[in-house]
């Protein structure tokens, strides 16, 4: 088996991606984001334009930086000059940047299409890509877990290596267990999955328990809408994670582990498999890790392997009970704890469950220390936290800030806040258990403690951002809809309880709400309190967060039968309200046939409309949502 | 390294099964499909999966032999396939346009988008048409947000969409190819709530 300082030097040794002397080199990022927008299409074109024009350059696949408002993203490097990030290059913007950045002597920048420079100056007017200013989405970042995220080949265990992959797993086996486990202590860790639970605790129980075979689990279910943090990361840089739970393994005596991974995420179950088996091929994985047998890390040697598991489709399998269960064939209900995990988890044997980012972090705490991981972040909350950012914001994407960062520099600052003209109404973090943070408070540090404060959960890194055209009622009946679809039904009070919230829900949104909901929601929530898993107990939390937060709204709907945002289907009607030489456009585009011309004027046949909105979008001016009750 | 060396416990239930009637080449191709599987490693959701990769979905008929080769119940088998909502046991209809349910669709309109689909192509979510033709499939956010709100088919992400562009694509799904008086509306997306000026003659005209 070879060693660590082999396998550097092998990885050093193979190919590096810099550009060289008239042969620069092109990356394009290639992820779920990207290939949505046509990043495969774009990168065959690339290949196809060089190779037309007979020009030489090195083109490589990466991750994504996160950016994925801009992508498909293309960056163009030349030997002795920053590296440029060309934006939204979609396939039939390759010939222009081609010709621009490759083609012609003077090895220059497309202006136009430039998004960023990889320098700390901007470039012929392109800002940087830093963190103190250029680039918007860019400010305040600490790129600390993305740093190889649209910088690597996600697919190349060399370049990995090649900085500084597996070191930590090095330096971990010249360790005991006991300081492996200490070091990841002293770093502060916690579980990035929701519950914020310290990851060295939760190591030492399995380390304490003493049945073999031992389990290592990751998280891979992300199933909180709107967080996309955990697939950035498998698809971008897939060895860091297989490296995480291999330290896990040496500290807490694992021998094996599995990594569950969502249904809607194929892209990286692909990019997961490849980097275990590159990993059992250089060693790292399978019965000698890294040669520890000779080195004599641990009588015999430590051994790990690790396989991927596909899920189905469950949100409840996320929790880790109900994950454990799918792992072992069945449905995936969540149990009652305890026995927890580290006592009984999969096939009965003591297990560890983690979530993608915290075991992500563990590489680096071990290769860089726990001091140099505590440099950041706040005054209780060490480290980075990845986010993604979606809904009524300029810029959608993934960022990783200092935990304790005030939400507004990434909800206003990074993504840009809402778009042009509206005005911020809330921030949903987390999940659909998190609750709902008013504008307000956009303010709020990224640490659990506000969140609980307000009786939220900062959750697993998803912010949905509502503007003043939604509707939280709506978003209510939405969060409530979805847990109530998700419940694995062992609970009466989760089940019911859900179901009971979304009737209620649904008749405030028709205007026919009664004085006595609120009161009724509240008893339900406390009695969904005793539910057996998460799911039931922090189902109510979005409905209760309304209490707290948008009574008026709540009570506009409840007691005058209005929607302020117009969003409550049952509480608005469409009506032509000006004449407007764009009716006929109503008219043609209109579903069902509602839009009807009388007489030269026209009107909406109230019968069949389905309030759609299609035909405000064809004339905005003429046709008006008005409230279905009492005065428009 | 040690793999499982305890099987499911459900597994101990399994009493073997008569043959089972059905489509005799079906079955002997699902059989073929999952020959390598064991129950011992907890293969069952990879056996679904594969199996739904081969046929669109799970035919109901190749159920006693996936539990003949699970050592379990077709009962059992069930309850695990019908837990997981990705996996399907009706057979996929010709034309499937995949909604978006998550989040940041939702705020972006995406409910208008239900409808307009819903109403055009003749189907509920979740529902096939009696025909087969057109099917409505609900998906959960994959972190394409950037695209809401959003519907995919045949793998393709479509987003964001008005709910013009919507109705205009399922026309042309139904071949309903559709007269257009007027050219499009260029831009305007679904929810962005301020009413536009149309024209300068309809500002002056319709004012009152
Ligand atoms: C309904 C429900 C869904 C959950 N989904 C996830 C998930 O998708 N990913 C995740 O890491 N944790 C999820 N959790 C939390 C896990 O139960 C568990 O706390 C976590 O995986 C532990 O890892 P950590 O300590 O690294 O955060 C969920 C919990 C509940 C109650
Ligand atoms: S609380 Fe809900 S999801 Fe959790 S075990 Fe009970 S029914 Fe299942
Ligand atoms: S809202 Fe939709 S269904 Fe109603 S009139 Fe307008 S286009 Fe027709
Ligand atoms: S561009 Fe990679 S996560 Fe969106
Ligand atoms: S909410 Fe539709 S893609 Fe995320």
């Amino acid at each position: 088996m070879p060693t660590y300082e082999e396998l550097r030097a092998q990885a050093e040794q193979a190919r590096q991606p810099t550009p060289g002397p008239q042969r620069p080199l092109i990356k394009v990022g290639v992820t779920t984001c990207s290939r949505a927008v046509g990043a495969q299409e774009t990168l065959d074109a690339v290949r196809k334009e060089l190779a037309d024009r007979g020009l030489e350059a090195d083109v490589m696949v990466t991750g994504c930086w996160g950016l994925c408002y801009a992508e498909p993203i293309v960056e163009v490097a030349h030997l002795g000059r920053p590296a440029v990030l060309y934006g939204r290059l979609t396939a039939d913007k390759v010939p222009q940047l081609i010709e621009g950045a490759v083609a012609t002597d003077r090895v220059g920048v497309v202006p136009e299409l430039a998004l960023a420079v990889l320098a700390d100056e901007p470039l012929e007017g392109v800002p940087p890509l830093s963190a103190s200013g250029g680039l918007e989405f860019f400010a305040g970042q600490e790129r600390r877990l993305m740093a190889n995220c649209g910088v690597t080949d996600p697919d190349s265990i060399d370049q990995y290596i090649s900085r500084g992959g597996y070191e930590g797993l090095a330096k971990a086996l010249g360790m005991t267990d006991e300081q492996v486990i200490n070091e990841v202590l002293e770093s502060g860790l916690w579980g990035r999955g929701g519950a914020a639970f310290s990851t060295g605790r939760k190591w030492e129980f399995l380390r304490g328990a003493n049945v073999t075979p031992k389990y290592m689990i990751c998280n891979a279910d992300e199933g909180d809408p709107g967080s996309f943090v955990n697939r950035n990361l498998m698809e971008s840089d897939p060895h860091l994670i297989v490296e995480g739970m291999a330290i896990g393994g040496y500290a807490t005596g694992a021998s094996y582990g599995y990594i569950y991974i969502r249904d809607e995420y194929p892209l990286p179950v692909e990019r997961m498999e490849a980097a275990i088996r590159q990993a059992r091929e250089r060693g790292l994985l399978g019965g000698d890790v890294l040669g520890s047998a000779q080195t004599g890390a641990r009588p015999g040697g430590f051994a790990f392997d690790l396989e991927v598991v596909r899920g189905a489709g469950s949100y409840v399998c996320g929790e880790e009970t109900g994950l454990i269960a799918s792992i072992e064939d069945a449905r995936g209900m969540p149990k009652i704890r305890p026995p927890f995990p580290a006592q009984a988890g999969v096939f009965d044997m003591p297990s560890n469950v983690n979530n993608v980012e915290s075991y992500a972090n563990v590489p680096l705490i071990l290769r860089e220390g726990a001091a140099w991981y505590a440099s950041v972040g706040s005054e209780n909350h060490k480290g980075t936290k990845m986010f993604s950012l979606s809904g009524q914001v300029q810029r959608v994407g993934i960022l990783e800030v200092p935990l304790g960062t005030p939400m507004s520099d990434v909800v206003m600052g990074a993504g840009g806040g809402p778009p042009e003209g509206r005005a911020l109404k809330a921030v949903q973090p987390g999940g659909p258990l998190s609750g709902i943070v008013p504008a307000s408070d956009v303010g709020i540090a990224l640490e659990p403690e506000p969140f609980k404060e307000r009786g939220m959960f900062m959750g697993s890194g998803g912010l949905v951002v509502l503007d003043d055209s939604n509707c939280v009622v709506d978003l209510a009946i939405y969060f409530e809809w979805f847990a109530e679809d998700e419940s694995c039904g062992r609970c009466t009070t989760c089940f019911a309880g859900t179901r009971r919230l979304l009737e209620i829900l649904k008749r405030i949104s028709s205007g026919r709400g009664r004085s006595s909901d609120p009161e009724i929601m509240r008893l339900l929530a406390d009695t969904m309190s005793y539910a057996n898993c998460v799911h039931g107990q922090a189902a109510p939390t979005v409905v209760m967060t309304m209490f707290s937060f948008f009574e008026e709204e709540l009570n506009e709907h409840l007691y005058n039968k209005r929607c302020p945002a117009k969003v409550c289907r049952g509480m608005v009607r469409y009506e032509v309200v000006h004449h407007s030489d764009k009716l006929p456009a109503a008219e043609a585009i209109c579903p069902t046939q509602a839009v009807v011309r009388e007489n030269g004027s026209y009107r909406i046949d109230q019968g069949k409309c389905i309030k759609c909105d299609a035909c405000r979008e064809q004339a905005p001016y003429a046709i008006a949502v008005v409230d279905e009750f009492g005065p428009g | 390294m040690t793999k499982i060396t305890a099987g499911p416990s459900h597994t101990s239930r399994y009493t073997a099964l008569d043959p089972v009637p059905g489509d005799v080449e079906l079955l002997a191709k699902v059989r073929e499909l999952i020959d390598d599987l064991s129950p011992d490693n907890a293969e069952l959701l990879t056996a679904f999966h594969r199996i739904q990769q081969a046929y669109g979905y799970v035919p109901r008929e190749t159920i006693p032999v996936i539990a003949t080769k699970f050592r379990t119940t077709p009962a059992m088998l069930y309850g695990a396939l019908d837990f997981y909502s990705e996996i399907r046991t009706v057979p996929p209809a010709e034309t499937v346009v995949e909604w978006c349910s998550g989040p940041a669709c939702l705020l972006k309109g995406s409910m208008n988008i239900r409808r307009v689909l819903e109403s055009i192509l003749g189907c509920e979510m979740s529902q096939n048409t009696d025909d087969g033709a057109f099917g409505l499939r609900l998906v959960q956010c994959d972190g394409t947000c950037h695209l809401a709100p959003l519907v995919r088919r045949e793998g393709r992400y479509i987003g964001p969409l008005s709910v013009s562009d919507t109705i205009r694509l399922a026309r042309e799904l139904k071949g309903e190819g559709e007269p257009e008086p007027v050219p499009e509306s260029g831009g305007l997306k679904a929810g962005e709530g301020q009413p536009a000026v149309e024209s300068a003659a309809e500002q002056e005209g319709g004012g009152a």
